[in-house]
């Protein structure tokens, strides 16, 4: 049975999944309170908080380690429970804090 | 207020917008919608993504808010941001609004590399702007470098659940037996045997389910860059996944997903999306910070 591609934004719960915290992303909060604000007058600046980029395919942490695991499942099964929390380790991680 | 009357004075909009866009689909479903707020006004900059940029850009008049307002860049050095004019306004994540976010960005992505923004995110002037992608601009600019050329597909497996059972009652050895035998001896206590069939079932759906999503892992490791996997939504679901693909291997990607389809036959459905900006493997949190703080 071929599966046919659908484009992105003809699945509104795909687009919501993604638009709303992932890709660069600026606290609700502080998106709220920038409203109004004008950024060259106030003294305040947009700065990193964090960031991470995600490039690494199973090579790095083990196949088993990216296996869905389905949620009906009752019965544990520490051998993938621990690669499971290997894999969130985050290849390469970067953590920028900058200041001027 | 979602008179007719209020969808009448539309269709001039809606044919404009088709045509910018060339993408049927996508107005179709957007027109499915309720008739939007028009937010007009000069006050602010709605900003989609970020991309690398030589010279100014437009990308047609298909800015979020209804009012097809034009989607342009502002650019500091050699990095852009995509952006519409817009009212200062906080924007609802509508049907309306979260397609026509998604609707720019992928037009922007059919020729350049963007890191897109999440959505909402208002600013008040071109310079503002500028002076965000100032202050993080190195770490913009590492981004874009890691992402270009890649492009992101989504892929959700479903099972039948039904279908995977009767195969296991007749596949599974121990299952089979041990059903037969509560048909069969009409067991004494047929409750918690039963019982106890359900805990075999769905510790062998576990395994199942396991086994599948790693061949699925597995076929399409060798053409692409990158893999995230994502908590599955609801029962059925046993895989939702993201890949990352070079824009140059993205048909022999495709070619792998529909072999792997075409392998599973009716026991999985697979929902493969896409081409997506890479929202799950760039996360950049961004904070404001008190210049007198440091």
């Amino acid at each position: 049975m071929a599966v046919e591609r659908v484009s992105g934004g003809s699945s509104l719960i795909d687009v919501l999944d993604r638009v709303l915290d992932k890709g660069i992303v600026i606290d609700a909060w502080v998106r709220i309170s920038l409203v109004g604000i004008d950024l060259i007058t106030v003294e305040a600046r947009i700065v990193v908080a964090s960031i991470d980029t995600y490039l690494k395919y199973a090579d790095a942490v083990g196949l088993t380690g990216l296996v869905a695991r389905p949620q009906l499942t009752a019965v544990a099964e520490p051998e993938i429970a621990v690669e499971t929390t290997r894999r969130v380790t985050r290849v390469p991680k970067r953590r920028t804090v900058r200041r001027r | 207020m979602k008179t007719k009357k209020a969808m009448a004075t539309r269709p001039a909009l809606k044919r404009k917008v088709a045509k910018a866009s060339k993408d049927d689909l996508h107005v179709k479903i957007a027109d499915a919608g309720n008739a939007p707020e028009v937010t007009t006004g000069e006050g602010g900059r709605y900003l989609y993504g970020i991309v690398e940029a030589k010279e100014q850009m437009t990308f047609g008049k298909i800015g979020i808010g209804g009012a097809g307002e034009l989607v342009y860049t502002v650019k500091y050095l050699d990095i852009a941001a995509v952006v519409s004019k817009t009212a200062v306004y906080i924007f609802d994540p509508t049907r309306e609004n979260a397609l026509a976010h998604e609707h720019v960005i992928e037009t922007v992505m059919k020729t350049y590399t963007i890191i897109p923004m999440s959505f909402g995110t208002v600013f008040r002037t071109d310079d503002d702007i500028r002076e965000v992608l100032k202050s993080i601009y190195a770490s913009l600019k590492d981004v874009l470098t890691q992402m270009a050329g890649k492009l992101e597909f989504g892929l959700k497996v479903n099972w039948d659940r039904d279908q995977i059972i009767e195969e296991l009652k007749q596949e599974d050895e121990e299952i089979r037996q041990f059903h037969q035998e509560i048909i069969r001896k009409h067991l004494q206590s047929t409750y918690l045997a039963r019982m106890q069939l359900g805990r075999m079932i769905d510790k062998a759906m576990a395994e199942r389910s396991t086994q599948y999503v790693r061949e699925i892992y597995e076929a399409l490791r060798s053409v692409c860059v990158a893999s995230r996997d994502n908590q599955p939504i609801g029962d059925k679901m046993i895989m939702n996944a993201a890949f990352l693909v070079e824009r140059k291997r993205e048909a022999e990607f495709d070619g792998v997903v529909n072999k792997i389809a075409r392998k599973y036959g009716k026991r999985l459905k697979f929902k493969y999306t896409g081409p997506w900006p890479p929202y799950n493997f760039v996360n950049i949190r961004l904070k404001v910070e008190r210049v007198t703080a440091s």
